[in-house]
């Protein structure tokens, strides 16, 4: 009620007339009909009515954005409305069982989620499994969605998607058991999964800042998508700028219009970073590139990196999980664990232990070896 | 497609007016503002504002298209390099839209293999070819043409019998010589061009580290961030282009020694002597590609050449989006590259190590025997000049 003028989303012409006008705050224009606004501060007709409508739609929210007590205004969420809601949009799993447990499930949908990683260590494998991934049906322990992959590196081919989409889809087959999944099989094919998969190639930062004003409106016409892979966000940011506190500006929105895309449309968000080398007290590390201030971008980080031959997936920062370091492979199948984990009918563990276990309760998740028929 | 202007983005033209006033004349000018900003530049309100950004972005995003459109073309998505193990191994061939990087010590064989790769670029389709030019940019002087002929000849010896034919080929490869880094930052830019007139479906950058290296001196600041830089964006220019005109693009990179704190750990070192010996085992340090990590992560695939003895070297496909780290062996012959002693399958794994780190095998000796039909006599020292009684030095063979 006591919102100033200048505070509004208003034209810079509009809000300087209104304050010529005497108008201070939104009290000083309650009540007022177009035409008198029109004339008491001198603008257009269609301004003067633009005023007065977003007025009258901010009073209905404008309470709850100042005030902080979300529980009982309309607009706000308690924490058991929350885990009821993210128990409901489930992880995408990865196919390696120890990186599913380290992060409570898979990479959760709703969220956004880093993967940094010296190059050949498996980013874009990652990347190309969860899209597979994403698209298994709901009876087999997948999501049944679609994916949006944009591509700034050149990295995806789709051979290579077809080949763990082959191998995703024996998987299932050799893993079915009743009617419905036999029928969720029959649709679950390789062309299908590649007609699943949308790509897009950018070339440079304005292609990909470009498409992302345009994704809202493609997630609300297309709500089966529940990923959105960026792979990699670094590449077009890394060599185009002599400004870096442009590119921290944008790259800063960017995070934030990630983070807005995967509450309001429930999909999970994967980024894929490089590495840069930093030089200290005459060692040299890897480091994630992009900066510190990015390294508050994402929700969850993921790192991906060599032990000698050995490759590793380290939890670097998890708001949910604990930090874990496991082991994985890719093969010709795709990201795997580093040996087939033993049988088993146990869950899981994880730190995160009602999420799981209610999970397996509703669906079935996929085993790494077929159930033996009995 | 950020040159684009506004005038053509389908903006109302008094707000365009307004915005070249503060210098906001392209869709990159506009799309790098917040919302705020282009409220203030353009005098609209908040929802006018995203409204225009999004307009504006609706003229500069690239399209959409679903993997399936591309699994339909599969048999056009690489270009096979007649090599057959390698070839397997790559799904195809080196991938189309992508560079690939072959990295390696001073005269193992990098240079032969991107002339042997031309030869087969303009070869006719039915011959595994892609019946195109090739653009050829050389800032070592390693290209030799004649070279080049005695590959297609060998090669191919039925097909070049018609004199014609290896005019033809000849005539198809383009060849730039360009010595310093701006030159071929200047060439690389202007390849787009290059690629339509010379209907190129193949292009070649050996080396891409030779002017960069002795150009910049890493020691100093910010050259270091500067040659990134740099690199960086002929990377991206040569990706797009490649992406554009659904070409391989292939560069060669050289070696670099990289000391003490870096070296992996010994039981990785050992695993890996089974299969490839390390060089500088010692500890002292090894030898890996040149131009660092942030290149690496530059190129999509990276395959390093290294030398086994004398005679054998080997190929190792270090980075790959589609194969698994493996070895294999070969020798460079008068038809270009030849694989041979691969009868072994146990060169393949799902390890590897970082491609940025991958130590690499250099030549440790050379055969300082005398080749070619000479006898094994003891030369008579030559009292005149006429008398070439001696041995030939110069290598016949090869």
């Amino acid at each position: 009620m006591h919102r100033t003028i200048a505070s509004l989303p208003f034209a810079p012409s509009v809000k300087m007339k209104l304050t010529r006008a005497g108008f201070d705050t939104c009290a000083d224009l309650k009540d007022l009909r177009p035409l008198q606004l029109c004339k008491e501060a001198g603008v257009s007709q269609e301004e003067a009515l633009e005023v007065l409508q977003t007025l009258r739609s901010d009073d209905g929210v404008g309470v709850v954005s100042h005030v902080g007590v979300a529980s009982v205004v309309r607009g706000g969420l308690t924490a058991l409305q929350l885990l009821q809601k993210e128990h409901a949009l489930g992880d995408i799993i990865t196919f390696c069982s120890a990186l599913d447990s380290a992060l409570g499930g898979g990479v959760p949908v709703g969220k956004t989620t880093e993967v940094c990683g010296a190059p050949g260590v498996g980013k874009t494998q990652l990347c190309l499994q969860l899209a597979v991934d994403v698209q298994i049906p709901v009876c087999f322990g997948g999501r049944g969605g679609q994916v949006l992959y944009i591509d700034t590196e050149g990295s995806f081919l789709v051979q290579r998607a077809a080949d763990m989409a082959q191998a995703a889809v024996e998987h299932c087959r050799l893993v079915t058991q009743d009617d419905e999944q036999k029928a969720a099989l029959k649709d679950f094919t390789v062309e299908n999964i590649l007609s699943r998969l949308s790509l897009v190639r950018c070339h440079d930062y304005v292609e990909l800042l470009a498409h992302c004003y345009l994704l809202p409106d493609l997630l609300t016409k297309h709500s089966e998508v529940q990923l959105v892979v960026i792979d990699s966000i670094a590449f077009p940011f890394r060599h185009d700028f002599d400004d870096f506190s442009q590119r921290t500006r944008l790259l800063n929105g960017l995070a934030q219009q990630f983070i807005q895309l995967a509450t309001e449309h429930n999909v999970a968000v994967v980024l894929t970073n490089q590495m840069t080398t930093k030089v200290w007290n005459g060692q040299s590390k890897l480091i994630p590139a992009l900066g510190e201030s990015w390294g508050h971008a994402a929700t969850q980080r993921l790192i991906l990196h060599w032990e000698g031959t050995q490759r590793l997936a380290s939890i670097y920062k998890s708001p949910s999980q604990m930090e874990a370091t496991v082991p994985y492979r890719i093969t010709e199948d795709g990201f795997r664990d580093m040996a087939p984990p033993p049988f088993s009918t146990a869950l899981p563990t994880s730190s995160g232990p009602t999420r799981s276990d209610s999970q397996s309760q509703q669906s079935k998740r996929p085993r790494m070896e077929p159930r033996p028929s009995s | 497609m950020h040159n684009k202007k506004l005038t053509r983005a389908g903006i109302d033209s008094l707000i365009c007016e307004r915005l070249k006033h503060h210098h906001v004349e392209t869709c990159e000018d506009l799309l790098s503002l917040t919302p705020l900003e282009v409220m203030r530049l353009a005098g609209q309100s908040h929802c006018h504002s995203l409204q225009l950004l999004r307009t504006v972005s609706v003229a500069c995003a690239p399209k959409i298209i679903t993997a399936q459109q591309l699994w339909l073309q599969r048999k056009d998505l690489c270009f096979s390099t007649s090599l057959q193990e390698l070839d397997r191994l790559l799904h195809g061939g080196l991938p189309r839209a992508t560079i690939t990087e072959v990295a390696g010590p001073s005269g193992c064989g990098k240079s032969q293999l991107c002339m042997m790769l031309s030869v087969l670029a303009t070869l006719p389709r039915s011959m595994g070819g892609l019946d195109s030019g090739v653009i050829y940019i050389d800032t070592e002087s390693a290209f030799s043409a004649e070279r080049l002929l005695e590959i297609a000849q060998s090669r191919f010896p039925d097909y070049f019998s018609v004199p014609e034919r290896l005019l033809e080929t000849a005539g198809r490869v383009h060849l730039f010589k360009e010595l310093t880094c701006q030159e071929v930052l200047t060439r690389v830019d202007q390849l787009e061009e290059d690629i339509i007139s010379c209907r190129a479906g193949l292009v070649i950058l050996d080396s891409v580290a030779s002017v960069v290296r002795k150009e910049f001196d890493t020691s100093l600041s910010g050259n270091l961030t500067h040659r990134s830089n740099l690199l960086g964006r002929q990377a991206a220019t040569l990706k797009y282009l490649a992406q554009e005109f659904r070409i391989p693009v292939v560069v060669t990179n050289q070696i670099t020694t990289q000391l003490g704190e870096r070296v992996p750990s010994s039981s990785s070192l050992s695993r890996r002597r089974s299969s490839v010996e390390g060089a500088g085992g010692e500890g002292s340090g090894y030898v890996t590609a040149a131009l660092g990590n942030t290149w690496s992560h530059n190129v999509n695939t990276r395959l390093i050449v290294q030398y086994v003895d004398s005679r054998l070297r080997q190929i190792v496909i270090a980075k790959s989006p589609v194969a698994p780290f493996a070895v294999l062996n070969y020798t460079v012959q008068r038809e270009g590259i030849r694989l041979e002693g691969n009868a072994s399958q146990e060169m393949m794994s799902a390890q590897g190590t970082d491609p940025g780190l991958q130590p690499i095998r250099v030549r440790t000796g050379f055969d300082y025997r005398l080749t070619g039909a000479v006898a094994m006599t003891p030369m008579t020292p030559a009292t005149t000049t006429t008398t070439t009684a001696g041995g030939r030095y110069d290598n016949t063979g090869v």
